[in-house]
């Protein structure tokens, strides 16, 4: 062990003196403030804070990130370029001893400039409502500001979706008669065979039934509501989008929410009513007083299409059943955390995420040279980063195109770890818990380091070192 | 682990000896043959060729050849940084790769690969830690190896500011640090001084004398005559000649005398014994060695110039140039020389020969060697670490002095006695140095 930490110590002094670890700790220094104080977001405090802890985290993630890709690949191919393996490996080393080494001395560089920009940023977020005067009147910050931050940003809120849509064959059945009897499916459709169709009926029931004709209705049922204090309000989240653009681009809504359970049951209940008016396509929330849940965790959540004020039919995206679309879709949140352990949850996500980058950096570098392997690893950065994106990507390919790469390219990336799956910077925004489901992503980031750091070092014990002087 | 370290070397040896299968030849390859080729398999080189060296246990073996000949494939094979494409490669009776063969070579490549960015005391740190030798051994060992190879003066410097010579002092040093019994050592004085070179061949020397096995490869033939026992002259990657340089070197059919300055008469006389001898008999003064003439040359030239170096030290530039002077090893060692001959005349006449390493050479290897056990009965030791800046600084100072001045002693041989004593020689004045010796 005291070899392998012999070349940890080596490496971090090699990342610290050849001041590469200097340049990018300055430019973080130097950008993170500009965007504490320059970045003003919609101008409230809590907007400022979204924007800085976005783009902060952001930043801090990509920067190490790069950090990490040419710091293990540059001392570790400068190693067996420059040739110091002749005097180091042919001391009393194993050679996975000093891969483990380079793989921990970067590590810690990593560690050790996330603590501290994490820090930083942590320490500008929770001191900043004590410093805040708002830009106009140079007030501090009002208690209802204060509230909404408290219920909105300094929280880690766990989001409950809504009971999916259903849509019956029976419905797509009935459908299929009606258009059949009245000679209209060849005409819509023409030459698609009845499999096809039925599929293209089906989404056709699921956009109707998730959107609301003016003067319809539409009920959302969560199960599984337990906020932590039941003192505390709770949060319908959702977007509104439209068919035709209102000329004040507002929505006026009537909510009711409560147990609609007892309502159909003709039974007394509690049920929380606001007319309210909303900006359309942006998400909004909506707060609710925790008694309207009911005591086994149900909640209804009814969306009214006032006739009289709207001219549209009102969307909403959760009508689609993919991941992607998850991310939009009408929720229920609630305080199920502290935003400093949301917090700590987040860093720790990109403490995987340079792991794994440090694995993919070394493995490069055992059988690249530095240009090459940082390219490799530059373009599997990015791969991973956008993964979400280049997977929806292949659902618009030509067939012949898809096959090719559903089989190959889409396969390997959605082995991938997906670092877009768990985006800290998003869920400390909208406050929302990052649970522990993040475990699985955590071991299978690590399993995947570990598969690399076992390839590169099977590939560097057979490496002939002393062959390698490009 | 430290006890281990605190076995000595032989026991040591034993030990890691026990492991392997067994041990015949320090070093040893048996059929080797490396042939490199291009990317697709293309256009073999054949670097190296059915070669079979063996290099006995206490031995200086020079491995020669003109450039592109093998020498440093086989090294390189040898130490596994290339893998054998047929035949085998053992050193001290097992593989290069394993870390208890390792544990007991110690390698200085052709040049110097260094980190740049570590001063000499922490490179020599991080190879020591490589040993896994406990802090204060490491501390030990690395001092008195700075002072050996004259670079306490620029210890806390950056290696990457080195010249090349210099950078091969601590390639030199980092071969040490563990007091390996088998020194590979390629192309060591390539980029040195003479006087480094002189030093290095005289450490060479003191090695084999202690028991170690040195593996030597060079082109530079002049070192290798100096100081190998065997060679082997390498060409197209085979063995050309092979044998002890005595027998290599050696005309048996002739013999030759040195004398001082003796009477016209007395050389007519001895012409006429060798005539009656029927054999040919020619006489010249002999021919200086170049390497002990350019020594005394430079001392002399030092001395010359000491006193204007010393006014001009009083000043503030003075004391620059002065710390700049202390960083040239030539100068320090030579000025070293200077302020221990002070007073003394120059040495004269054709008879100054390479004196052998002193005594006192030995004694820092032994420091080196038994640096556990110095450290361990030191009773002011945690006092010293308390204090070790003021006291590195001392040392600094010290190191300047004592061990250049001790290095020119030798270098620059002043024994009058040698005037007038006849000695009767081979030709190959390698074997009037070892009968002194």
């Amino acid at each position: 062990m005291h070899r392998v930490l012999a070349i940890a110590s080596n490496t971090l002094k090699q990342a610290v003196r050849m001041k590469l670890a200097l340049v990018f700790s300055l430019l973080l220094l130097i950008l993170l403030p500009v965007m504490a104080f320059g970045v003003t977001g919609d101008g409230t405090l809590k907007g400022r804070l979204q924007t800085f802890v976005s783009y902060g985290i952001a930043l801090v993630s990509l920067l190490l990130s790069l950090l990490t890709i040419f710091a293990a690949i540059h001392t570790t191919t400068s190693d067996i370029t420059q040739r110091q393996v002749y005097t180091v490996l042919t001391k009393p080393i194993r050679r996975w001893e000093f891969l483990l080494g380079k793989f921990l001395g970067i590590l810690t560089l990593n560690s050790v400039l996330l603590v501290l920009f994490g820090g930083i940023i942590y320490g500008v977020v929770m001191a900043a409502p004590r410093f805040y005067r708002d830009p106009v009147h140079h007030l501090p910050v009002s208690p209802a500001e204060a509230k909404e931050l408290h219920d909105q940003f300094y929280t880690a809120r766990a989001r409950v979706l809504a009971r999916p849509i259903v849509v019956t064959d029976e419905e797509i059945q009935a459908k299929y008669d009606r258009l059949h009897n009245n000679q209209m499916l060849d005409q819509f459709f023409p030459g698609a065979s009845v499999r096809k169709l039925k599929e293209r009926l089906r989404g056709i029931i699921l956009s109707q039934k998730s959107s609301v004709i003016v003067g319809g209705q539409r009920l959302w049922e969560f199960d599984n509501i337990r906020p932590q204090d039941p003192n505390e309000d709770i949060f319908v989240r959702f977007k509104l989008d439209v068919a035709t653009t209102p000329p004040d681009e507002q929505i006026y809504a009537k909510w009711a929410a409560g147990d609609f359970r007892r309502v159909r049951r003709g039974e007394e209940t509690l049920l929380f009513e606001r007319d309210l008016k909303h900006p359309i396509r942006t998400f909004r929330e909506l707060a609710l007083p925790s008694e309207v849940i009911a005591d086994d965790g149900y909640l209804g959540v009814l969306f009214y299409n006032r006739p009289q004020l709207n001219q549209t039919v009102v969307m909403f995206s959760d009508g689609q059943r993919n991941k992607a679309a998850d991310e939009h879709s009408f929720s229920i949140l609630y305080r199920a955390g502290t935003f400093t352990g949301n917090y700590l949850r987040g860093l720790l996500v990109l403490f995987f995420r340079l792991f794994f980058l440090t694995a993919l950096a070394i493995w490069a570098a055992t059988f690249l040279s530095f240009p090459v392997a940082v390219l490799l690893a530059l373009v599997l950065f990015c791969t991973v980063s956008i993964s979400g994106f280049i997977l929806e990507s292949f659902t618009y390919m030509g067939k012949g195109l898809q096959q090719i790469y559903g089989g190959t390219i889409e396969l390997v990336i959605q082995a991938l770890p997906q670092f877009d799956k768990y985006s800290p910077a998003n869920y400390l925004v909208d406050g929302r818990l990052i649970d522990w489901a993040m475990v699985n992503w955590a071991s299978w980031t690590l399993i995947w380091a570990m598969l690399l750091m076992g390839l590169a070092l099977a590939v560097f014990h057979y490496k002939e070192l002393a062959r390698d002087t490009s | 682990m430290g006890l281990r370290q605190r076995l000595p070397p032989a026991r040591r040896g034993a030990e890691a000896g026990n492991r392997t299968r067994y041990m015949a030849y320090a070093v040893e390859t048996i059929g080797l043959t490396k042939t490199f080729s291009d990317g697709w398999g293309r256009r073999k080189v054949l670097a190296v060729d059915n070669l079979n060296l063996r290099v006995n246990t206490n031995e200086v073996f020079g491995l020669l050849g003109p450039n592109g000949s093998g020498k440093t494939t086989t090294i390189k094979i040898l130490l596994g940084l290339l893998h054998p494409t047929k035949g085998q490669a053992l050193l001290l009776g097992g593989q290069g790769s394993d870390p208890a063969i390792n544990k007991r070579i110690g390698f200085c490549p052709e040049e110097s690969y260094l980190y740049k960015y570590l001063n000499p005391r922490e490179t020599l740190d991080f190879y020591g830690r490589l040993f896994g030798l406990p802090r204060r051994v490491r501390r030990d060992r690395i001092e008195t190896l700075l002072e050996m190879v004259g670079l306490t003066a620029v210890a806390s410097r950056q290696v990457g500011t080195f010249s090349k010579g210099m950078a091969r002092r601590i390639g030199l040093a980092q071969a040490l640090i563990n007091d390996p019994d088998l020194l590979i050592l390629d192309e060591p004085t390539t980029g040195l001084d003479p006087i480094g070179t002189r030093q290095i061949k005289d450490l060479i020397k003191t090695l084999a004398r202690r028991g170690k096995t040195i593996l030597l490869c060079s082109h530079l033939l002049a070192d290798v005559e100096d100081v190998c026992d065997r060679i082997s002259i390498l060409y197209g990657g085979r063995v050309q000649a092979e044998g002890r340089v005595q027998e290599l070197l050696e005309q048996a059919d002739k013999r030759q005398f040195t004398t001082g300055p003796i009477s016209e008469a007395a050389m007519d006389e001895i012409k006429a014994i060798v005539a009656r001898e029927k054999v040919e008999c020619s006489i010249s003064s002999p021919r200086e060695r170049l390497e002990t003439f350019f020594v005394r040359t430079v001392a002399a030239a030092r001395r010359q110039a000491l006193p204007t170096s010393g006014a001009v030290s009083t000043t503030e530039i003075g004391g620059f140039l002065a710390a700049q002077d202390r960083s040239d090893l030539l100068d320090g060692l030579v000025r070293g020389g200077m302020e221990g001959g002070r007073g003394e005349d120059a040495p004269e006449g054709p008879k100054v020969e390479p004196a052998p390493a002193t005594p006192r050479d030995d004694s820092v290897l032994d420091k080196l060697t038994h640096a556990s056990e110095t450290v361990s009965t030191r009773p002011d030791a945690d006092l010293q670490e308390s204090s070790e800046t003021s006291e590195s600084a001392e040392q600094d100072g010290a190191a300047r002095e004592l061990p250049q001045r001790d290095v020119l002693d030798r270098l620059v041989d002043r024994n009058p006695s040698s005037e007038g004593v006849t000695k009767v020689s081979d030709p190959d004045p390698k074997k009037g140095e070892a009968g002194d010796a």
